[in-house]
């Protein structure tokens, strides 16, 4: 069975996080970049609990790990958008190449 | 007519989630398991691909929250419905409000006519690409020992290990939202001007 | 050899020296008196130098008994210091080289003629040069002239000789560019030296030859092994040289080619003429061209020693003296005429050299320097007379005018043309007698046309500048005026020896004979009979006595007719005025000569076009070459350095667009960074 297989939620994690990947190199809005970062938090943690289904020696303390990653994304998200307001109240802009003050 | 433009889209949308999953149930075994598996997948893929390529923020962040109730589905699925709860809680509940209010906070004027993408999206795009298939191909071909049936985690027992044997990184987590709340609010608190002026 | 003579020999060098020295400090301000102190100085380095010639060339008489019964032939040697004390150690070949002069009868010799000619230059110059503003500098070049020529016949070591060899050619780049400013002299100067140069770059190869086969710089060593045909070595018996004689010969006479202007490094010395006629007179008709000619007959071992060179040279020489007659057939101007002229007789000297007749060459070194200094320096008295006009198609009817000039000249012309008794005529005679009695008859009829040459050209010169209407612009004609009595005693003076020199040197018997203790030979024979004797020897020649009514005669009777023919032939067609013989210009039949020939005339006027062929080759060819190789330089050479330059920063350049300031490219780089590592990871660990 598929839903049996460790291998299907590893790559399913492995998809999100490579989508995660795309949007975070390529977007332009600085909240774009931290929504794609919190994809990528979401593919680890689904692979962490994946890892925690499937393997015994764990003791099913997968799901402990994905709660700690999960708090910490959560400060992580927090702090990441109070430095974006703060930036684009000085910068008027979210974009990020539009962030060049101290460039050539 | 609007009305009707967002239902057909609705339709579709439901019908891109739920063929893959009637076809695996068809053709692949007809277990129940599989064919809700395929669905939530789907689901958290478009909906993750919706969050990188949409040109309304708002929409990114929707998108996104649909993700999340996907993703929690799948947790479901791996037998830590705990896990799950918290991601709806978390993820949805927290976070998720968080991003839509900075978007609303940064919200710009000239929305439609900027580019979405930078110059080097299509570069990102095959490093994605080519960094999936690395991932899956690592992951295929790893012999993974000692594996078996899906586990379901007892919450019970869960709860234990939590506030027995991981209580310091319980707290030290605390510690660090307690951080993270102080430094957002300073952060994103705007600079008063009659607070410059001492009486 | 005495202690006197071992202080007076440097003093012959010094006295110049010092009068070059102090006139190029101090000469500027001395204005019209800058004269003294250099004449003076050469007047008293005569004086020197006829006692030291004295008591060597007539020590060699019976008088000090030892010549003919095997005694060393009498000789001076002054050794001043150590100049390069290079002591070979280990086997190596000792390069000690000392300042040393040497003195023997060739030296001796050459003295004479350097010195009074010298002098006399240095005198008649104080007349010539009266006018211009570089007067003290003239008199500095012209000492320090003297100096390198006297340094150069004085000394013993080929490494000297050919520090005083360039220093000769450095007083003649300087002296012939005298008036730098014009810029003819200043070509011409440079062309004397440049050319100079391409010859004593043989001179030097061969000197390193010498020193490669026998180890030693002294000229007597070194002449003495070369000699002897094979290195003395202790032991295994004879070696071969390293260096074949041949090939040293060769080298040593390519710088003889190219001091006293031989085919094809002859170029030079007509533009020469560029100089201040005095300059003209000492340099290049009796004493620097003669260097060449010195040389050669020092080195007499060597070339003996290689017969094929010899021919080499007698065929250059030869070749030489025809080809410069038939130029100075054609010349318009007084001083080419005479220039030409000394570049033919020049030949002659060399051609008799490669006869083996060295004693005659050094005959017709001695009596060429009296008449042809006496030629030249007659022309400038001339040329100051009709007020620096040198075309002779502008003089004519000067005779009665500068009768000085012209009686001195005159015997000048019968000397050079070879009629007896003056000197040109016995010196003439014994080359090519000479050559006829050593079997080289192309040298012998060569030489028999030549000499008919210049008696045609040289009477060419007196009848168009002295005989027949005057031709001179009518704005000068009335104040041609001789020349002052300092000038014209030099002349008279030169003219002396013109005339009985000859005769001195070369008569066989009494009176003169026995009272200088010869016998069957001539006096400089005699004198220079030790020198030459090894050289006689190995090429097998033995001494004859002079027959009168045998081969001796006939060649003598040919010489004489054939000098009459072309003086004849010159009377006819431009005139003559001597006495009760007289005879009109004929314009119109040289018109009608030229006319007839038009081929040849042009080639004589064109100097056989060799001008035009340096000029090709060197300038135009080499100079292409030499554009190309700049080209390259430029462009390959300095663009491979300015590229790696260029390279570089734009490298830097475009490596710095990597920096963009941008977190998401340098995210994707790290993306990609990680995609890499973690592909060859599993491609390589996986598979």
């Amino acid at each position: 069975m598929m839903s049996d297989d460790l291998t299907t939620y590893l790559v399913l994690s492995g998809a999100l996080f490579a989508i995660g990947t795309f949007g975070f190199l390529a977007r332009r809005n600085a909240i774009s970049m931290l929504m794609s970062i919190e994809l990528m938090l979401n593919a680890v943690n689904l692979s962490i609990v994946a890892f925690g289904a499937f393997i015994p020696g764990l003791q099913n303390r997968g799901a402990v790990i994905a709660l700690m990653v999960m708090a910490v994304a959560a400060a992580e998200a927090t702090v990441g958008l109070a430095i974006v307001i703060a930036i684009y109240r000085n910068r008027k802009t979210p974009l990020v190449d539009e962030y060049d003050a101290m460039r050539r | 007519m609007r009305a009707w433009l967002y239902l057909l889209a609705g339709a579709i949308a439901v019908g891109i989630v739920t063929t893959p999953a009637i076809l695996v149930f068809i053709f692949g075994g007809q277990h129940i398991d599989d064919s809700l598996l395929i669905a939530f997948a789907t689901l958290m893929l478009a909906a993750g691909i919706a969050v990188v390529t949409m040109r309304d923020i708002i929409r990114c962040g929707l998108a996104m929250i649909v993700c999340f109730i996907a993703l929690a589905g799948i947790y479901v699925q791996l037998g830590a419905p705990l896990v799950a709860a918290a991601q709806v809680i978390v993820y949805i509940g927290a976070i998720s409000v968080l991003v839509l209010f900075a978007i609303m906070l940064t919200q710009t004027k000239s929305g439609s006519s900027r580019l979405t993408f930078q110059t080097q999206a299509r570069w990102a795009g095959v490093a994605a690409v080519i960094l999936f298939l690395l991932i899956s191909l690592g992951v295929i071909g790893t012999n993974w020992p000692d594996v078996n049936a899906r586990m379901h985690v007892v919450t019970e027992t869960l709860a234990a290990v939590l506030f027995h044997d991981y209580v310091l990184p319980f707290e030290v987590v605390s510690v660090l939202l307690l951080a993270a709340v102080i430094g957002g609010v300073f952060l994103a608190k705007r600079e008063d001007p009659s607070e410059e002026t001492l009486q | 050899m005495n202690q006197e003579l071992t202080f007076l020999i440097p003093l012959i060098i010094a006295l110049p020296l010092a009068g070059f020295l102090i006139t190029a400090a101090i000469g500027k301000h001395l204005g019209k008196r800058a004269h003294l102190i250099p004449v003076g100085a050469v007047v008293l380095s005569w004086l020197v130098a006829m006692v030291v010639v004295a008591a060597v060339l007539f020590d060699t008489g019976p008088a000090a008994g030892t010549r003919y019964g095997g005694g060393p032939p009498f000789t001076a040697l002054a050794t001043l210091w150590q100049w390069i004390p290079a002591h070979g150690f280990g086997g190596s070949p000792d390069f000690t080289v000392s300042i040393g002069f040497f003195v023997d009868s060739l030296t001796a010799v050459l003295l004479i003629v350097v010195t009074t000619i010298g002098m006399l230059v240095h005198v008649y110059s104080i007349g010539y040069m009266a006018h211009d503003a570089g007067y003290w500098r003239f008199f500095a070049y012209l000492n320090l002239f003297m100096v390198s020529m006297l340094v150069l016949v004085l000394a013993d070591s080929w490494l000297v000789l050919f520090v005083a060899w360039e220093l000769v050619g450095l007083s003649s780049y300087l002296l012939i560019g005298f008036w730098y400013r014009k810029n003819a002299a200043a070509l011409a100067s440079k062309k004397a030296f440049i050319v100079n140069r391409v010859g004593d770059v043989g001179f030097a190869l061969g000197i390193m030859a010498i020193f490669l086969d026998t180890h030693t710089l002294n000229i007597r060593d070194s002449l003495q092994i070369l000699g002897a045909g094979s290195i003395p070595t202790s032991g295994l018996g004879p070696a071969p040289f390293p260096i074949p004689i041949a090939i040293v010969a060769l080298l040593v006479f390519a710088g003889a080619v190219g001091k006293s202007a031989q085919f094809p490094l002859h170029v030079w010395l007509p533009d020469a003429m560029e100089g201040p006629t005095p300059v003209s007179a000492l340099i290049h008709a009796a004493t620097m061209v003669n260097a060449g000619v010195y040389m050669v007959a020092r080195a007499n071992p060597i070339f003996a020693a290689a017969p094929e060179v010899m021919t080499v040279v007698a065929a250059i020489g030869i070749f030489t003296a025809i080809l410069a007659a038939s130029i100075a057939m054609t010349q318009t101007d007084i001083k080419r005429v005479l220039a030409y002229s000394t570049l033919s007789q020049l030949g002659y000297m060399f051609a008799s050299l490669g006869v083996g007749a060295f004693t005659a060459a050094i005959f017709h070194l001695m009596t060429h320097g009296f008449f042809k200094g006496l030629l030249f320096l007659g022309s400038g008295s001339v040329i100051h007379a009709v007020h620096e006009e040198q075309d002779m198609r502008k003089m004519g009817g000067l005779r009665k005018k500068i009768p000085q000039t012209y009686r001195t000249m005159l015997i000048g012309a019968i000397a050079i043309s070879g009629i007896p008794p003056l000197a040109g005529f016995f010196s003439k005679d014994e080359i090519l007698g000479e050559a006829f009695k050593n079997g080289f008859y192309w040298v012998w009829a060569i030489g028999i046309v030549v000499a008919v040459m210049t008696a045609f050209y040289m009477f060419r010169l007196i009848g168009l500048t002295f005989w027949g209407k005057s031709r001179v612009d009518p704005a000068v004609e009335p104040k041609v005026h001789e020349s002052p009595r300092v000038m014209t005693i030099p002349l008279w003076l030169l003219a002396i020896p013109s005339v009985i020199l000859g005769a001195i040197l070369s008569w066989p018997g009494p009176p003169l004979g026995p009272l200088f203790g010869q016998s069957g030979t001539g006096l400089l024979a005699g004198w220079l009979e030790p020198v030459f004797a090894g050289a006689q020897q190995m090429l097998g020649r033995t001494e004859t006595t002079f027959q009168i009514f045998g081969i001796d005669g006939a060649l003598l009777g040919a010489s004489i007719a054939v000098a009459v023919m072309g003086v004849v032939a010159a009377w006819r067609l431009f005139g003559v005025e001597l006495g009760p013989i007289r005879g009109a210009q004929r314009h119109d039949q040289v018109k009608a000569l030229t006319a007839r020939v038009p081929g040849l005339y042009r080639a004589s006027l064109n100097k056989w076009w060799f001008d035009d062929l340096n000029h090709v080759l060197f300038i135009v060819i080499g100079g292409a070459i030499a554009n190309g190789a700049a080209w390259f330089d430029r462009n390959i050479v300095d663009g491979i350095v300015n590229g790696i330059g260029s390279v570089t920063r734009r490298a830097g350049g475009d490596l710095a667009r990597v920096q963009t300031g941008r977190v998401q490219n340098y995210a994707l780089g790290i993306a990609i960074g990680l995609i890499v590592m973690a592909g060859s990871y599993l491609f390589i660990a996986g598979h």
